[in-house]
């Protein structure tokens, strides 16, 4: 097959991730989605102590840090029956949100932008010019024609030097690039502050956890104490701290992020009709309110949406063994009861079976098995699972703040809501979360003093810390949802060690090989149809694959 | 009545004073090293109101383990040095086996002491083959305790001592392994003392020849025949 | 485009070096590329020329969070590293170019600058299977890794991935997850943590770029200047543990007050690394400050020590919670049943021979 062209490394993306893609006319006919790279996360975890299980998950991936942590102690407390307390919960959902801005964030700017920016063409921009469209849109204090001349000319000295660094071989001068100079100018110039301030939000983590990637989190609650008596706590000080970093990322967000996204979006209103691929949708949910126990109570709600029908959700239980089930039928793994079942997690396997071409090979045997991720199903159907899915349950259940932002960003891009329903809709979605979300950061941070106030201090829960009080035998999932979708880890212990652990990604949802029936994931239905102007500079297929933010870390673990 | 005839008994040197002078202060120092060690290895939290800067217990107890195991490494070396110089019942030979026959010497002290097979065996003036060969495997041990010790100290220390110990260990092992197997050899202090004052009150209770006392006066005392014989 | 680029010289000029620093570190770069000292002045002559010495980022088996704390550096920022102290080439996290396109961009270094680019290796290489547990390209990370290596003027290997295998390496390693140091014939620098602090990160590359000499390194191929304390030396809770003031179960009043994790398993006192000194984020925290104790991740083999909630690991081949002292207790108990069981053994089968001796006891009465 002359035409089936590879893209691997995909790059601006985490992990290894192989494309590849027949094309004809012009346009993507098939696709084959792959992940190259395993480490076997779900064999170390067995036999080990479930306590410890948050640090090992936590390092399946640095770029969603701290999500799988909160998974594994979620999964660990609800095997054991454990609740923590409310300041637990609020500071869990603290870091979860930061963990989304930023993320979020970074996604745009440093993996997805280049996408539509031509950093090349910013060169003959005018910053006077740009400064005026920018002002337009945004109070931003570095949308002045200075700092844009500076950093216009900082990149001149760059491109000059001859040695472009990771800009290097892009593919600046493509006809898919549609901003004008000015617009790239401005979006250049973001980049460079949104690395300066990627780098803040995350003190979040540091403050509660300790670090950044990577923070600490503990089964029953979280490890950091309250003390407005004590400097070797979190006193005022630090939560001062909090507080001011929670201005700062809803200001970069309003001021930066979405007034960009809407700008770049707003030319590039084509890529509403592309790359929309699945028509179900999944969100477990999370941020919780009354407890890990009460999804009804979350402020990210959870359901299932089939066949692009919003008008009816479906409710998700991560316990029945008959809704979700991980497929190996096109995955270098091998079931003991045969490859052609399912296995709900709890009685998932992981053993692999590498039946690829031996390396260094040109393509992979795509009739067979081709991918690291397995492929999960909810009911059998293929989820698209992220940022859309989310804001799609949460707008179909009525949340007021996200009905809000989508009508207001469909208003602004003038567009029906159906626009949703592709790559542009995708990235936009992301947008539109991270502004929900920031605004939300604000309440729970109030709801964390006003706690203190009350002089209600705890963090953490002694119930059942010690082995020797927990049953012979326990099971528990834990959901929550990364910034790139549905994320589960299911736990069986037996005699207080890891009998068995199973996590089921977002990435791996969305980046699976297709199933025993044919059906295509996410990744891959998406591409059926997405025009590429030039084989040899995918640069359209980038666009739709990063729209999901790839994590093939996460997805094979 | 015809009493047995009590056989008459010779006093004989056995233990020089450097011998009962490394004995006393090895077991002191591995008393104070095994109760100091196992306090940093599990120390009881103090309850107090007190500013930390007022207490430092848990420093004084560090400080005695590394007091004691400066004493308890010259006390070692000074013990192998005396195996050269002192008496046949302090020679390095007594510890290491170096023929064949020293094996059928082990096994008749396991028949006749341990497994009571038998009721009598060989008489031995010092130690007999089975101690000797345990003390010199007990000497690795010390050994080994000795330098995972100083390796850990060496973090805390400028002691070239505990820089060479670092130096030793191979880069594979870190601290962590260090201390887990510095930490276990504790169980092994345990285990010999328990078994090696018992042994002591044994052979003294069963044999009669001043088994205890010989470590305090250097004496024990053997039946004229065995001379002769 | 006249403007005249501003070389590694002449960064190096404005911070304060001398023409002799300058040769210095080029001796170094090519003492490194294994060039004869008769050709260092080639090399001299192409940094002159070329204005940013020029970086390989290599991504094998990762959970990329080193690339996300090396953009968490404060000083400096990472835009002023990548922009003016080096030219990063390849890095599938950050770079532009996909497929062949990024492909092209490595070779094009290592070709045109041969014994002479910076080698940044994230993440360990399987070694099982043929190395199938990872591929890019269609090619193994360990092919990739020694085809880079081989032009490399210095080996940075980030993390514990990179240096000691970490989370994939710990048992049953079901891939084979390697060291690099294991499988190229060259000095590496390692920079272990899970991840390395950010600014340590820069700290390292920096210090090869203006020092001129990589930077003192200890056995275990750790900058000293960043690995050479354990954490616990320089907590600021050392305090308490000298005191024995210790938190003893999770938020207790010990904990709210800021006492030492020793006996909730910190890891502090066999842990080498900067954290309670060039502390995290910006200096916002590290992880005892906010209450957890340190789990040792700038450690080798610290996976294998868990749980990490205990001061010592569990035994190996005993389970979890099998501590020495938990093993050692009962073996003691052990001797003293066997003791005890002994002395009565002595007392009924040496009865006879006991007899004897007390009956040829010499007693008062008989002397007389
Ligand atoms: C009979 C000999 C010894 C015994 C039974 C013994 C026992 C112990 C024990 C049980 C620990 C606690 C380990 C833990 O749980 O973390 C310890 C720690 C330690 N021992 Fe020993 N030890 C002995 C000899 C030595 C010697 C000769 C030295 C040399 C200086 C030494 C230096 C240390 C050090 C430096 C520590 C760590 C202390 C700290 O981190 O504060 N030990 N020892
Ligand atoms: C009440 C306490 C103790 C008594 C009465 C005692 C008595 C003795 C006696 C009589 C010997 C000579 C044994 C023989 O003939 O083979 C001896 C040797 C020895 N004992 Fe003890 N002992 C005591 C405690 C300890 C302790 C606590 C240790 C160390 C843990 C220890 C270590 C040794 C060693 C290493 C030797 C060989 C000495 C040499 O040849 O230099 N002893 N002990
Ligand atoms: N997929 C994925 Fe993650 C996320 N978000 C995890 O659950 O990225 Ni690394
Ligand atoms: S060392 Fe830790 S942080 Fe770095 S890539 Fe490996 S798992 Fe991630
Ligand atoms: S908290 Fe940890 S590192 Fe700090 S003093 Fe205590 S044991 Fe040492
Ligand atoms: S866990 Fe790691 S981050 Fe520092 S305090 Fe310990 S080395
Ligand atoms: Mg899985």
């Amino acid at each position: 097959m002359s035409n089936r062209i590879v893209i691997d490394p995909v790059t601006r993306i985490e992990g290894h991730l192989r494309i590849e893609a027949v094309i004809e006319n012009g346009v993507v006919k098939d696709a084959f989605s792959a992940g190259t790279m395993v480490r076997g996360i779900e064999k170390i975890l067995k036999g080990r102590d479930p306590r410890d299980a948050w640090a090992f998950t936590e390092r399946v991936c640095g770029v969603c840090t701290t999500v799988h942590a909160l998974a594994s102690v979620r999964a660990v407390e609800d095997a054991l029956g454990i609740q923590v307390p409310k300041n637990a919960e609020l500071v869990r959902n603290l870091m979860f949100a930061a963990q989304y801005v930023q993320d979020h964030v970074v996604h745009f700017y440093h993996l997805h932008a280049l996408d539509w920016v031509d950093v090349v063409s910013m060169l003959k921009a005018n910053p006077v010019e740009a400064a005026k469209i920018a002002q337009s849109i945004s109070p931003w204090r570095n949308n002045t024609a200075g700092h844009f001349a500076a950093v216009q000319n900082r990149v001149k000295k760059f491109v000059e030097s001859g040695q472009l660094g990771i800009f290097a071989n892009g593919y600046w001068g493509h006809k898919a690039y549609k901003l004008p100079p000015e617009v790239n100018l401005l979006a250049v110039s973001h980049y460079l502050d949104a690395l300066e301030w990627q780098k803040d939000l995350v003190k979040i983590h540091a403050i509660f956890g300790g670090k950044n990637p990577h923070p600490n989190y503990l089964v029953g609650g979280v490890p950091c104490s309250f003390n407005l008596e004590e400097v070797n706590a979190i006193n005022t000080e630090r939560l001062n701290h909090v507080g001011s970093l929670i201005k700062q990322a809803i200001e970069f967000v309003e001021q930066v992020y979405v007034p960009d996204l809407l700008a770049v979006a707003g030319f590039y209103k084509d890529w509403a009709a592309i790359g929309g691929g699945l028509e179900n949708y999944l969100a477990y949910g999370d941020l919780p309110t009354n407890g890990y126990g009460d999804p009804s109570k979350f402020m990210l709600p959870r359901g299932a949406i089939l066949g692009r029908n919003l008008n009816e959700i479906h409710e998700v239980n991560g316990k029945n063994v008959e809704e979700i089930k991980e497929y190996i039928s096109h995955s270098w793994y091998s079931y003991a009861g045969g490859d052609a079942n399912g296995l709900h997690p709890w009685k998932g396997e992981t053993e692999f079976n590498f039946t690829g071409p031996k390396p260094p090979y040109t393509q992979l045997n795509v009739e067979g098995k081709y991918s690291w991720l397995k492929t999960p199903r909810w009911k059998d159907h293929p989820m698209e699972v992220g940022p859309l899915s989310r804001m799609l349950v949460a707008y179909a259940k009525g949340v007021t703040d996200v009905k809000e932002v989508v009508g207001a960003v469909l208003k602004k891009l003038d567009v029906p809501i159906t626009v949703l329903f592709s790559t542009l809709g995708r990235t936009a979605a992301r947008g539109v979360e991270t502004q929900v979300v920031a605004h939300w950061m604000k309440g729970i941070y109030d709801d964390l003093i006003t706690n203190i106030k009350n002089n209600e201090l705890r963090t953490h829960t002694r119930y059942r810390w010690d082995p020797a009080t927990w049953p012979a035998e326990a099971q528990g999932v834990g959901m929550t949802e990364a910034p790139r979708g549905a994320l589960a880890h299911w736990i069986k212990i037996k005699d207080q060690k890891i009998d068995n652990y199973q996590l089921v990604v977002p990435s791996t949802w969305n980046a699976s090989p297709r199933d025993g029936k044919g059906q295509r994931s996410a990744y891959e239905a998406s591409l059926i149809g997405t025009p590429v102007a030039n084989p040899e500079q995918p640069v359209e297929i980038l666009r739709t694959i990063h729209s999901f933010d790839p994590c093939i870390a996460c997805a094979v673990h | 009545m015809d009493a047995i005839k009590a056989p008459s008994y010779r006093r004989i040197y056995v233990w020089e004073l450097p011998v009962r002078a490394f004995h006393w202060i090895n077991g002191i120092c591995i008393l104070l090293l095994g109760v100091t060690g196992y306090l940093i290895g599990r120390p009881f939290a103090v309850i107090s109101e007190q500013e930390a800067s007022f207490q430092y217990w848990f420093g004084t107890v560090r400080f005695l383990h590394f007091a004691a195991g400066y004493l308890f490494l010259i006390n070692m070396l000074a013990r192998i040095y005396w195996g050269f110089v002192g008496n046949r019942y302090a020679n390095w030979k007594q510890f290491i086996p170096t023929r064949r026959k020293w094996f059928t010497e082990v096994a008749d002290v396991l028949r006749v002491d341990v497994l009571q097979t038998r009721v009598q065996g060989k008489i031995h003036i010092g130690h007999n083959r089975l101690a000797g060969f345990i003390y010199f495997l007990s000497f690795w041990v010390y050994g080994f305790q000795a330098l995972t010790g100083f390796a850990l100290y060496a973090a805390m220390s400028p002691s070239w001592i505990g820089r060479a110990a670092a130096a030793v260990i191979p880069g594979t092992w870190n601290d962590m392994g260090v201390r887990q197997w510095h930490h276990a050899g504790l169980w092994f202090f345990v285990l010999f003392t328990i078994i090696h004052v018992y042994l002591v009150f044994y052979h003294d209770y069963v044999e009669g020849r001043g088994t205890t006392s010989s470590m305090v006066g250097g004496w024990k005392f053997e039946r004229e025949d065995y001379f002769k014989s | 485009m006249a403007e005249p680029r501003s070389t590694i010289w002449e960064t190096m000029q404005e911070r304060g070096h001398s023409r002799r620093d300058f040769l210095q570190f080029c001796a170094y770069a090519a003492t490194l590329a294994g060039i004869a000292p008769a050709a260092h002045g080639k090399v001299a002559e192409a940094f002159e020329k070329k204005a940013r010495p020029p970086v390989i980022w290599l991504h094998f088996q990762e959970c990329t969070c080193c690339s996300e704390s090396f953009i968490r550096a404060e000083h400096p920022v990472v835009a002023d590293v990548l922009m003016d102290a080096i030219s990063l080439d390849y890095t599938e996290t950050l770079q532009a170019a996909s497929g062949h396109a990024a492909e092209k961009c490595k070779a094009d270094t290592m070709k045109a600058y041969a014994g002479k680019y910076i080698l940044l290796v994230e993440g360990s290489v399987p070694t099982e299977a043929d190395g199938v547990y990872c591929c890019i390209g269609g090619r193994t990370a360990l092919d990739i890794l020694k085809e880079a290596a081989a032009g490399a003027a210095a080996v940075i290997a980030w993390g514990n991935c990179a240096s000691y295998g970490c989370v994939q390496n710990a048992k049953p390693n079901p891939t084979g997850a390697t060291p690099i140091s294991k499988l190229i014939g060259k000095p590496v620098i390692n920079v272990p943590g899970c991840p390395p602090i950010a600014d340590v990160m820069v700290g390292v590359v920096t210090h090869i770029l203006v020092f001129g000499r990589p930077p003192e390194l200890d056995a275990q191929g750790r900058p000293k200047e960043f690995y050479g304390r354990r954490v616990h030396d320089t907590c600021y809770r050392r305090p308490t543990y000298d005191a024995g003031m210790f938190v003893e179960t999770w938020d207790d009043d010990a904990a709210r007050k800021g006492y030492c994790l020793y006996h909730m398993g910190c890891r502090g006192p066999v842990t080498y690394n900067a954290c309670a000194v060039t502390k995290w984020n910006e200096r916002t925290s590290y992880p005892i400050q906010s209450g957890h104790g340190c789990i040792g991740c700038s450690e080798n083999q610290f996976w294998d020590n868990g749980p990490f909630y205990q001061h010592l690991p569990s035994f190996p081949g005993f389970g979890i919670e099998s501590t020495a002292d938990k093993i050692g207790l009962a073996a003691g108990a052990a001797a003293a049943v066997g003791v005890a069981a002994h002395a009565i053994s002595t007392n009924i089968r040496k009865r006879g021979l006991i007899h004897e001796h007390v009956a040829e006891s010499v007693t008062e009465n008989k002397s007389e």
